[in-house]
């Protein structure tokens, strides 16, 4: 398995045109994607878009209605789910009542054809236990484990199979805060180890945005953007993925002039906003509604009048909240017609100039570089 | 009731006064059923849906229901149905597999019931255990002591006291399917080897000791009511080996016989003519080496909740055209010479119902010691647990 | 405070006292009754007449043909209700739609609202010459007798007892977490294997409780082998009948229930230690 690493370009799993539909409801909606042997991939939405849905098609769970998947560039439509070289962690993670902790993990091999002698069984659960930190857990009952416990079993029982891929269903869901961030941790680790490829299904922008190598964001039962992390959080084909992915100050205008590489488009207010369009973005005509997005980073905030640079765009306001995040400060600025604006500074600001009050008036302001103008939609 | 009473339809105003007088307690609740016709209004009810009969009821002074704890087939559903319908009494009926099984529902009390029919030699049994009450045979006008056999009525007078009166008698021999069973036999030793022989695994015997233990005393020349030990372990050891080649221990012998299951059994005499009628090669056979004679009556328990049902029930019953009715369904005798009179000539010289009296001759009435001696109770256990 | 836990207790008492005495006038005293008949004699007329023997104890021996068809009889009929009855169960419990779920299981309600005496006497006839074997004559099997026989009396237990073993292995079926099966043939499990190794398991508890409710009830029967046994397949329940219904032997009648009570107790508690110890998961309680 550690030969297959993430550099060859095979595609592990691939949808093509692949629609599910349960009586009136359609869960997938002519989907096609391919994911790459290795790759850290994430469906990322709100529920019910079709990313859970996704996932058990490529388990098996379900079958596709319309179109193809393809596990190892072979279609497995028809085959049942024990008939797959992939894996679930489920998302509560679905252990055995009545198996102790090795009885779990070592589920998978006694169901091979055939059946691999009790000592090789043994050997390997206790060298899957130990990859998953609960070396001398074997005997435990499942229930009598803690979250975290349980939910490495889980990943142990799965990964003892040596699937291509492994397939997580919200899989740090029912875990606390603080559990879900050295899972994710660990989760990424193993990965690297195993160096097989993940399938992660999440609400959780956050989880999604930290872990994949690339992400695929779903409404719907459709796929509205997939790329990378960065990717998704730079350029933003829509204000939905722009909402989703990271938090984003938008303003809503008209578009006055689409010609040049800036767009441009007239608030309410009427101050006009320039910025760039996404690469891949539908096209944008004057007219269209459209909004300006500007992550809270890109802000810096300043006395009135203070502004550096003449070209960046520039609205007054007064602070009405400051969170301190440690790292960075939060500002919550009431706009002068364009809505409140949230404002990032970094500490390193912060200390250089000075911070700000509730009540203060301040300048908030951007270059255009920082700006996308995207639709509506 | 009243004879205010006229047929003209009651008026508003009269109904609500009449309704005052009965709140008040001036009138009787007869009275008040009657001259607002609610009374037959309610009977009719009653008669029509006994379900919406209330618990304590007001069909004149007789009650709603009267329990009555009979034999298999032995009424004439058309007889109890005048009944209810002419009283408003509704009948529930239970039906037995053997006098034993009455007397312990007696003995443990509380049955409920208002009119049982027991056989010959138990009476002196009840009596003796305080379990059956003394007839007031003013109150059963349609009984006529003089218009029957004192051979069959005798048992129900003890100590000078009538305790119940004659129902029906009858004899106790066997049926046989002539169809499946050609060799013909005659007595209850012939009965024992057929069983065990050409006719394996058809016999039916009943589950009643008397019967059953009575036909292998006479199969083995011993007295039908015998209780010595000895000659009882001997039916024991003739019951037990016979007992792998039954059908059945059961009284309810009928289903059994018609479903083709059955070709011989231990029968009544008027099972006999039902299963004749129906189907010709049922053949009966009082047996020449013994068997019984019974009478059975109509008693009335000691505790009878409907006291007043119970005789008009029995007093109904005891009108010759109504046991003539009954003698045509279910095919026993009345002992009551008025009733025979009814009867139409075919029944009325039926070898079944009315034998010859010389084929009579060796059969015994049940003794009053068989129904409650241990020996006999317990080898009809053991028979039937083995 | 003292005053509060004093009135406390009061309260526990006051509301656990209809509970008690219903179980001391309808369980403990009866069997106190029962034990001490056990020793009497039998009244010349039928009956208890008192005294002290240990005559009806020493009289077992001539039931106990009665005892060995009950305690064979008995258990085979409780393995075939569970044969018969975990299909179904499994069929109401996870094949079923929502939908049809509910009526289906009415449906196997039903019966039991008719007498379960009404329906054995059905039997009687379907069993009987001019019914099934009659049907069997007809394509040429020919001489099979069923009423009348233990088989007669097997069938008649499976379809009066099924409802029993039905419902409780359709709660377990019913409640046991779909995505283990997923989790199991996820793993490679075939759904033969996913069955034996995860459905049957942990529907146990109710196996385990439909088995106890049927061969508790059959140690008691006596009804299904009276009319489809035509009374050649004696239980122990039919030779109490007999004793207290006909032979009027109360104390011998008392000597066969407590051997039975006793026997029951004895399978009962052999039975609960078994599955306990197997004991399937957490919150999985036998009842």
């Amino acid at each position: 398995m550690a030969n297959s690493t993430s550099n060859s370009n095979e595609i592990d799993i691939e949808f093509r045109s692949v629609t599910k539909r349960f009586e009136d409801v359609v869960a997938v909606d002519n989907v096609s994607l391919k994911v790459e042997r290795g790759a850290f991939f994430s469906f990322l939405g709100p529920s019910g878009c079709g990313k859970t849905t996704s996932l058990r098609l490529i388990a098996g769970f379900d079958q596709p209605s319309e179109g193809d998947v393809y596990i190892g560039g072979k279609s497995v439509v028809g085959i049942p789910s024990h008939k797959r070289p992939v894996n679930m962690v489920f998302q509560q993670y679905a252990l055995f009542p009545h198996m102790d902790v090795a009885d779990n993990i070592g589920y998978g091999l006694r169901q091979r054809d055939p059946k691999p002698a009790r000592q090789e069984i043994l050997k390997r659960v206790d060298q899957t236990l130990e990859m998953v930190r609960l070396s001398g857990y074997g005997k435990r009952r499942v229930w009598e484990l803690s979250g975290g416990q349980q939910q490495r079993v889980a990943l142990a029982r799965a990964l003892i199979n040596h699937p291509t891929c492994l397939l997580l269903d919200e899989p740090l869901a029912a875990l606390d805060r603080k559990l879900r961030r050295e899972m994710q941790i660990e989760l990424q680790t193993l990965q690297r180890e195993v160096g097989i490829t993940f399938i992660l299904v999440t609400h959780d922008q956050e989880e999604a945005l930290s872990m994949s190598d690339r992400i695929c964001i779903m409404r719907e039962g459709q796929i509205i953007q997939s790329g990378s992390p960065r990717e998704l959080y730079d350029e933003p084909i829509n204000r939905y993925v722009a909402d989703f992915v990271g938090k984003t100050n938008f303003i809503d205008g008209d578009v006055v002039d689409a010609i040049g590489p800036l767009v441009s488009i007239k608030s309410e207010s009427g101050q006009v906003f320039s910025g760039s369009q996404p690469p891949g973005a539908p096209p944008i005509a004057n007219g269209n509604k459209a909004c300006v997005a500007v992550r809270p980073e890109m802000i810096t905030i300043t006395n009135i009048g203070e502004t550096s640079n003449a070209t960046n765009i520039t609205i007054n306001g007064q602070v009405v909240n400051r969170i301190f995040l440690g790292e960075h400060t939060e500002y919550l600025v009431a706009t002068e017609g364009c809505g409140e604006v949230m404002v990032l500074s970094p500490k390193s600001i912060e200390s250089a100039n000075r911070s700000f009050e509730p009540g203060d008036h301040v300048s908030v302001s951007w270059g255009p570089e920082a700006a996308l103008i995207i639709g509506d939609t | 009731m009243s004879k205010s009473n006229d047929n003209r339809p009651i008026t508003a105003k009269r109904f609500m006064k009449e309704l005052r007088r009965y709140e008040k307690g001036s009138v009787s609740r007869r009275h008040f059923l009657g001259v607002t016709g609610l009374g037959t209004a309610m009977a009719v009810m009653g008669a029509a849906m006994p379900s919406l009969w209330p618990g304590k009821a007001q069909a004149g002074d007789l009650g709603d229901r009267l329990i009555f704890s009979t034999w298999p087939n032995y009424h004439d559903q058309a007889n109890l149905d005048e009944f209810t319908a002419k009283t408003g009494v509704n009948i529930q009926v239970n039906a037995f597999g053997s006098n034993e099984e009455m007397l312990a529902k007696l003995q443990a009390g509380g049955t409920g019931w208002d009119v049982f029919v027991p056989t010959n030699y138990t009476i002196s049994n009840y009596v003796a255990l305080d379990l059956i009450q003394e007839l007031d045979l003013s109150r059963i006008p349609y009984y006529d002591a003089a218009a029957n056999n004192p051979k069959f009525a005798g048992p129900a007078t003890v100590n000078g006291k009538v305790y119940c009166v004659p129902k029906n008698w009858g004899t106790t021999g066997f049926v046989l399917n002539s169809k499946e069973i050609m060799s013909s036999p005659k007595s209850w030793k012939d009965f024992f080897d057929v069983t065990m022989g050409a006719g394996s695994g058809h016999t039916i015997v009943h589950d009643y000791q008397l019967t059953t233990i009575g036909a292998a005393l006479c199969a083995l020349g011993y007295s039908f009511n015998s209780i010595d030990p000895k000659e009882l372990a001997e039916a024991e050891a003739l019951l037990i080996k016979s007992k792998p080649h039954l059908f059945a221990i059961t009284s309810d012998y009928q289903p059994g016989m018609r479903s083709g299951d059955g070709w011989m059994s231990i029968c009544w005499n008027g099972d006999a003519t039902q299963l004749h009628n129906d189907l010709p090669e049922m053949e009966y056979v009082i047996a020449a080496d013994g068997g019984e004679i019974w009478t059975d009556f109509y008693a009335v328990p000691k505790d009878a909740p409907h006291l007043d049902a119970a005789y008009a029930f029995i007093n109904f019953m005891q009108d010759p055209k109504v046991q003539a009715r009954e003698a045509a369904v279910h095919g026993y005798a009345p002992t009551d010479s008025r009733a025979i009179a009814l009867q139409p000539p075919s029944l009325a010289s039926d070898p079944i119902l009315h034998p010859a009296e010389n084929l009579m001759n060796g059969l015994e009435f049940g003794a009053a010691q068989t129904l409650t001696d241990p020996v006999r109770a317990e080898v009809m256990a053991r028979f039937k647990s083995a | 405070m003292r005053e509060d836990r004093k009135s406390g207790r009061w309260l526990t008492a006051a509301l656990l006292a209809p509970t008690s005495l219903w179980f001391l006038v309808m369980l403990i005293f009866p069997l106190i009754v029962i034990l001490v008949f056990s020793f009497g004699e039998r009244a010349a007329v039928g009956g208890y007449a008192g005294g002290f023997t240990l005559e009806q104890y020493a009289n077992l021996p001539s039931r106990l043909k009665a005892f060995q068809n009950t305690l064979v009889i008995a258990p085979a009929g409780t393995l075939l209700s569970l044969l018969v009855a975990y299909p179904l169960a499994y069929f109401l419990a996870l094949r079923v739609g929502r939908q049809y779920k509910l009526i289906l299981l009415v449906l196997v309600i039903v019966p039991f609202w008719t007498s379960l005496l009404v329906r054995t006497y059905a039997w009687i006839f379907i069993l009987g010459g001019r019914g099934i074997p009659a049907l069997l004559e007809f394509i040429g099997i020919e001489g099979v007798r069923l009423i009348n026989t233990p088989g007669a009396v097997l069938i008649g237990i499976v379809y009066g007892y099924l409802p029993l073993m039905v419902f409780p292995i359709f709660v377990s079926l019913e409640k046991l977490d779909k995505t283990l099966l997923e989790a199991s043939s996820d793993l490679g499990g075939s759904p033969f294997k996913t069955f034996i190794q995860v459905t049957l398991p942990l529907s146990m508890p109710g196996i385990a409780t439909g088995c106890m409710l049927v061969f508790i009830l059959l140690m008691g029967e006596f009804l299904i082998p009276a009319f489809l046994g035509g009374g050649k397949v004696f239980f122990i329940g039919n030779a109490l009948v007999d004793l207290f219904l006909q032979s009027r032997n109360w104390p011998f009648g008392a000597a066969v229930s407590v051997t039975l009570v006793v026997i029951m107790l004895i399978t009962v508690s052999l039975y609960m230690r078994m599955t306990l110890r197997s004991k399937t998961g957490r919150d999985e309680s036998l009842m």
